[in-house]
């Protein structure tokens, strides 16, 4: 409105004034979603309510492999604080919102949470038909959570929790700020960063758990939906949101399957996840890390995701001074497709400090340089290796 | 040293005769009481050891008021010790209660630092107080340390307005124990400015009202008029004044001077900026620690070319006087402040930016290039010259425009008449509007809720028109995925920023670093970026090569380095027409009304000025689009009769009322808080608007001439979209105004006009004075 004139603002105001608003009765909500008015006790408001069986299958993951998820270690791979202990009593939560700014003027107007309970997991989603149904959302949400030892979430430690948590102080209710929450995000992140172009939900749920959605719903749509069902009271192009809102969440319980089966039988993964794995448990638990490294290589991890293997699993056998590990390592990093000045580096340095071997490191020193020219790579990197092949004729001078 | 050179400057035969004036205010001794029985004796150890061992009457008077829960506004002068009068009380609270919260908030990022030091300083024996700065330079990882620590939050009012209150949850400790609300600065934030905050605060209110605090107001402000009115406006709340200062003052002389009259004909004094900058050097070379405030931007870079080059030694070294100015980058400045303060920066030429209270430590000498637009703001700036102890001098100096002849002829006027008010319209649509969209973002708004006082479902419902709103059972509900804070800028109405990017190490080096040098605000890039404008920047010229205004782009003006020994000033074509009549008066010779008009303006081009010499040496043609914006005005259409009496020929009425019109423009600050930009003046007349096409001067003069009806008409417009309150103001004191043009006009010594009265001769015509005489006669009948 910035650059309006007075003049707009007023003929606006004259607009409404003079002006009755129509208000036809809507279909009721809950019937077009296919859920049901509850009375909370602070008003009412739509919930949908679906059970599914643990056989049930998302993709290619049926649900019941979130039972077997070794909670301990995702606990120790997510560093939460206190473990997880029972998956019976965790919570899975995603929020659709009105807008991606935050703060205090940002809803969220559905909010899925699921659970496992006996042989099903029950999902429901509790939706406002309109602003003042918040209470009631709140008031709803809050005995699910309150029951619940830990929430899972994508992406909820940057986005979902601080806007539920926003929206549970603005009502005046508390908020368990403790209450331990396991973000797959982040475990996500380092197990595909080499494999996907991003790691949006999306992607890992088409590429990891099969998932071929369709009449997805775009998430950037999602506000503009609301609010068009807010002036409209139309419901019926919500139903794409409450799919959408429900695939994340059998996503969500999926993945963490997913990653359960990885944990409890790595031998049954492939070279790239092997390596994701080994990215997992690299600052948790260093030995673990450099077996699903080793094993990923041995699997036949190819390019450039193995060249970044070698290198950091030679980085890590060189600091811990097994040489012949570190040497076949190099050695095969230095026969990279596109040559990489790191690994004849590390090799003539092994050769002229570990083994004092000056005429093999010189020998190499050599090679690279004729590599490092016919690649084109950068002049102080072929002045870095010039240096040292001077430096190693001085010595091999002096030794006669 | 100081006493010698200003017995050389008011005797010498060169200086002697501009000196129309000195008023000397001797030395002030403190009125000092104990400190208060009250007042936790930890605190009293920390101001001893300090240095500090009772007070100034003053700041126990404020302690009292505090203490008894009122809101309270300090108005003392520079360097009176008005920070603890906030600090005591501030202090008190958060030694007392470990909940209690505490908010500065402060108009510059720079006062806020400042006054964080002086804190740390003065809570070493106090681990209880836990003070930050929360503002656009916190990383955002400390954000959240932040938060949960501070119990004394030093920010500014973007800040609170972006950052705070849109996120309020996570400060909710912060409102539900919110004790002080601390204002330093208050009369900064008159205008535009003042009219943002009061809605801030609106919006700071409503939201200690959700967690069930009512905190309490203390405000302190340099000497205005009307500090506490502005303190109610700003705040909504009764609020009380200690205007008595017991801090001492060193003494100190303040001096008025007028350049020579070089071509008594034509009335052309010798140019002030040339006068300024002699006087300055004259200072400096003697290592006088000088500042020299100059009315705008431009003059700054002006000035500082000239000083630079007086006073630079054998190597060219002229490092030891640095420029300041609003646009520079908070680097640079940081880096002159401290220049200041230790002494190694013995000069700085500045704009207003350095009249609010950074700390620049000591100066000895204040120059005055120009009349500041008010007389609170000219003892501000006197003000910087001297401390507590010692002597300082001030010296104002003139320019020809009306105002300042005015001023430095009437040197009672200038010495007796109380500072200006501060002028607030927190009513202004455009600010208003904008600030409910943030309040609706931050809570709800309520069918029966006021906002301030104001009742505002008028506004509610042609937002919730707009889509943004949305209204269900008893409130309204902000709709919409934006940000409402991040499309307001509280500096000014409208909000887009142009950087201005040097691109000359881009090209030379091929690198594609973007070096920002600078930013211009949308009001002013115009008139000051246009292609082919030169953009000065601490003296060194710049070229525009690009401007980029479009709706889609990003707001940037491309730059070079250049070698030129001239500066450009913006030629514009404007046009106002009356949009909407809300008051008249009728007077025998004229109708005056008040109202909203439509203001075109456009830039067509540029003159190119040589430094030193001022000459015109050149122009240039700029295409640029036309703005428009909505104002409020006050006008005056002479009656046909008076115009028939007065002069027999279109042309001469035009230009003598062109004449009148520059004079009223000219004397009107004298009645209004007001910078002389903050008013647009223009001659056109009552057709409504149709095409509102911008026009230059002459081709304006032509369409009056051509005109079926000649109904001439003299506007006088808010120059701020939406108005702030002036246009309301000049047409109350139209008369006056009137009369005190009549009076300027003969007493001017010219013969035929000059800028001191009508304007130049070469702009107004040669009959100009003597046809805009007979009219004003006529209408101050």
């Amino acid at each position: 409105m910035a650059h309006q004139t007075l003049d707009d603002l007023r003929r606006v105001i004259r607009r409404i004034e003079t002006r009755r608003l129509p208000r036809a009765a809507p279909a009721p909500v809950e019937e077009v979603l296919g859920g049901e008015l509850i009375d909370t006790g602070e008003g009412q408001l739509v919930v949908v309510r679906r059970e599914f069986p643990l056989s049930h299958r998302h993709g290619h993951q049926p649900l019941a492999g979130a039972l077997s998820a070794p909670l301990n270690l995702l606990s120790l791979l997510a560093r939460l604080e206190a473990p997880l202990e029972d998956v019976r009593q965790l919570l899975f939560l995603d929020a659709e919102t009105t807008g991606l700014a935050g703060g205090t003027g940002t809803y969220a107007f559905l909010v899925g949470a699921a659970w496992l309970e006996d042989d099903r997991l029950v999902l429901t989603q509790h939706f406002m038909r309109d602003f003042d149904d918040e209470p009631a959302l709140l008031a709803a949400l809050w005995p699910l959570i309150e029951r619940a030892n830990g929430v899972v979430t994508f992406n909820g430690t940057a986005f979902d929790l601080p806007l539920l948590e926003t929206r549970f102080i603005l009502a005046r209710r508390r908020w368990p700020a403790d209450l331990p929450h396991l973000d797959l995000l982040r475990p996500s992140r380092r197990m595909w960063t080499a494999s996907f172009a991003d790691c949006r939900l999306a992607t890992l749920e088409r590429e990891v758990i099969g998932v071929e959605r369709e009449d997805d719903v775009a998430g950037s749509l999602i506000p503009a939906l609301y609010f068009d069902f807010l002036r409209s009271r139309r419901a019926a192009p919500l139903a794409r949101v409450l799919a959408h809102n429900r695939d994340d969440i059998l996503t969500l319980v999926g993945l963490l399957g997913w990653f359960g089966g990885a944990l409890a039988a790595p031998a049954e993964l492939g070279a790239a996840e092997l390596a994701g794995l080994g990215r997992l448990w690299e600052p948790v638990d260093l030995e673990r890390s450099l077996e699903c490294y080793h094993a990923a290589l041995g699997a036949g991890l190819a390019g450039e995701p193995a060249q970044v293997v070698r290198m950091r699993l030679a980085w890590w056998e060189k600091r811990r001074a097994r040489w012949d590990t570190a040497r076949a390592l190099w050695e095969a990093a230095a026969r990279h497709a596109v040559f990489d000045p790191r690994p004849w580096e590390e090799l003539a340095k092994f050769h002229e400090h570990r083994r004092r071997d000056f005429a093999t490191a010189r020998a190499i020193v050599d090679d690279a340089l004729g590599l490092a020219e016919d690649a084109g790579v950068p002049s102080r990197v072929r002045e870095a290796f010039s240096y040292r092949r001077a430096r190693l004729d001085r010595r091999l001078l002096a030794r006669g | 040293m100081l006493g010698g050179i200003l017995d050389d400057l008011l005797t010498s035969p060169s200086t002697g005769p501009c000196i129309t004036a000195t008023r000397h205010f001797p030395p002030r001794s403190p009125v000092l009481v104990p400190f208060p029985g009250s007042l936790d004796p930890r605190i009293g150890e920390a101001l001893r050891a300090r240095g500090i061992e009772e007070l100034y009457s003053h700041q126990a008077r404020a302690w009292e008021l505090i203490q008894k829960g009122q809101h309270v506004v300090i108005v003392t002068p520079t360097a009176s010790g008005k920070t603890l009068c906030y600090n005591l009380p501030a202090l008190q609270a958060l030694v007392h209660q470990p909940d209690a919260r505490v908010l500065y908030l402060f108009p510059t990022k720079a006062l806020a630092q400042d006054q964080l030091a002086e804190l740390e300083e003065l809570a070493r024996q106090l681990p209880e107080m836990r003070m930050f700065t929360y503002d656009g330079d916190t990383p955002q990882d400390a954000r959240r340390a932040v938060r949960a620590r501070a119990n004394l939050v030093l920010t500014n009012p973007d800040m609170l307005h972006s950052g705070i209150l849109p996120h309020h949850t996570k400060w909710a400790t912060l409102f539900q124990n919110l004790r002080y609300v601390v204002i330093d600065e208050l009369h900064a934030y008159r205008g535009v400015f003042g009219s943002h905050l009061a809605n801030v605060l609106r919006r700071l209110r409503r939201i200690c009202r959700h967690y069930g605090s009512a905190p309490q107001f203390i405000m302190a402000s340099a000497t205005i008029a009307n500090p506490g009115e502005l303190a109610r406006r700003l705040t909504g709340e009764q609020v009380e004044e200690i205007t008595e200062s017991g801090a001492p003052t060193g003494d100190k002389i303040f001096v008025c001077y007028n350049p020579p009259v070089v071509n008594p004909e034509l009335g052309i004094r010798a140019p002030y900026l040339g006068e300024a900058a002699k006087l300055a050097i004259r200072f400096l070379r003697q290592k006088i620690a000088t500042i020299v405030f100059a009315q705008s931007r431009l003059a700054t870079e002006v000035l500082l070319t000239a000083i630079k080059g007086g006073v630079a030694d054998k190597t060219g070294d002229s490092g030891i006087v640095r420029g300041y100015r609003g646009g520079y980058l908070p680097t640079r400045r940081r880096a002159v402040e401290k220049g200041l303060r230790e002494g190694e920066v013995l000069g700085v030429v500045s704009t207003n930016a350095l009249e609010l209270g950074v700390d620049i430590g000591h100066l000895d000498v204040a120059v005055l290039a120009g009349y500041p637009g008010a007389i609170a703001s000219l003892w501000q700036q006197a003000g910087r010259a001297g401390r507590r102890s010692g002597s300082s001098a001030a010296v104002f100096v003139a320019t020809s425009a009306p105002l300042d002849q005015f001023m430095i002829t009437h040197p009672e006027y200038l010495f007796g008449t109380p500072p200006e008010h501060a002028r607030v319209n927190p009513d202004n649509p455009f600010i208003l509007v904008s600030h409910l969209k943030c309040a609706a973002f931050e809570l709800p708004v309520g069918d029966s809720e006021r906002f301030g006082d104001l009742d505002v479902r008028r506004f509610l419902a042609a937002l919730e028109d707009e889509g943004v709103l949305h209204h269900t059972g008893r409130n309204w509900h902000w709709s919409a995925e934006t940000y409402p804070a991040d499309h307001t800028s509280l500096r000014t109405v409208t909000t887009d920023n142009f950087v201005v990017i040097d691109t000359t190490a881009r090209d030379e080096k091929q690198t594609k670093r973007r070096s920002i040098i600078a930013e211009v605000d949308w009001g002013s890039a115009f008139a000051t970026i246009y292609p082919k404008a030169i953009y000065l920047v601490e003296s060194e010229p710049f070229e525009v090569q690009e401007l980029h205004f479009r709706e889609d782009e990003e707001k940037v003006a491309y730059v070079k380095r250049v070698a030129v020994d001239y500066f450009t000033d913006a030629i514009s074509a404007k046009g106002v027409w009356i949009v909407q009549r809300l008051t008249e008066a009728s007077q025998p010779a004229y109708l005056a009304e008040q109202g909203e008009v439509l203001v075109a303006e456009k830039v067509v081009g540029f003159k190119k000025i040589k430094m030193g010499t001022l000459e015109n040496v050149g122009s240039g043609e700029v295409e640029l689009p036309q703005q428009e914006k909505q104002t409020t005005a006050a006008w005056i259409t002479v009656t046909p009769e008076v115009l028939a009496r007065v002069g027999p020929s279109r042309e001469e009425l035009i230009d003598g009322l062109r004449a009148v019109t520059y004079l009223l423009h000219h004397l009107a600050p004298i009645f209004l808080l007001c910078d002389i930009r903050d008013l647009g003046s223009w001659l056109g007349d009552t057709t409504p608007v149709t095409s509102g096409v911008a026009a230059t001067r002459d081709s304006a003069k032509r369409r009056l001439m051509e005109a079926e009806h000649f109904n001439p008409t003299i506007y006088l417009y808010d120059s701020h979209a939406g108005g702030i309150g002036l246009a309301e103001h000049v047409f109350e004191i139209l008369p006056d105004l009137l009369r005190r043009g009549l009076d300027t006009l003969e007493s001017c010594a010219c013969q035929v006009g000059c800028p001191s009265c009508v304007g130049p001769v070469n702009e107004v015509g040669r009959r100009a004075k003597a046809t805009a005489r007979a009219l004003l006669r006529a209408l101050t009948d």
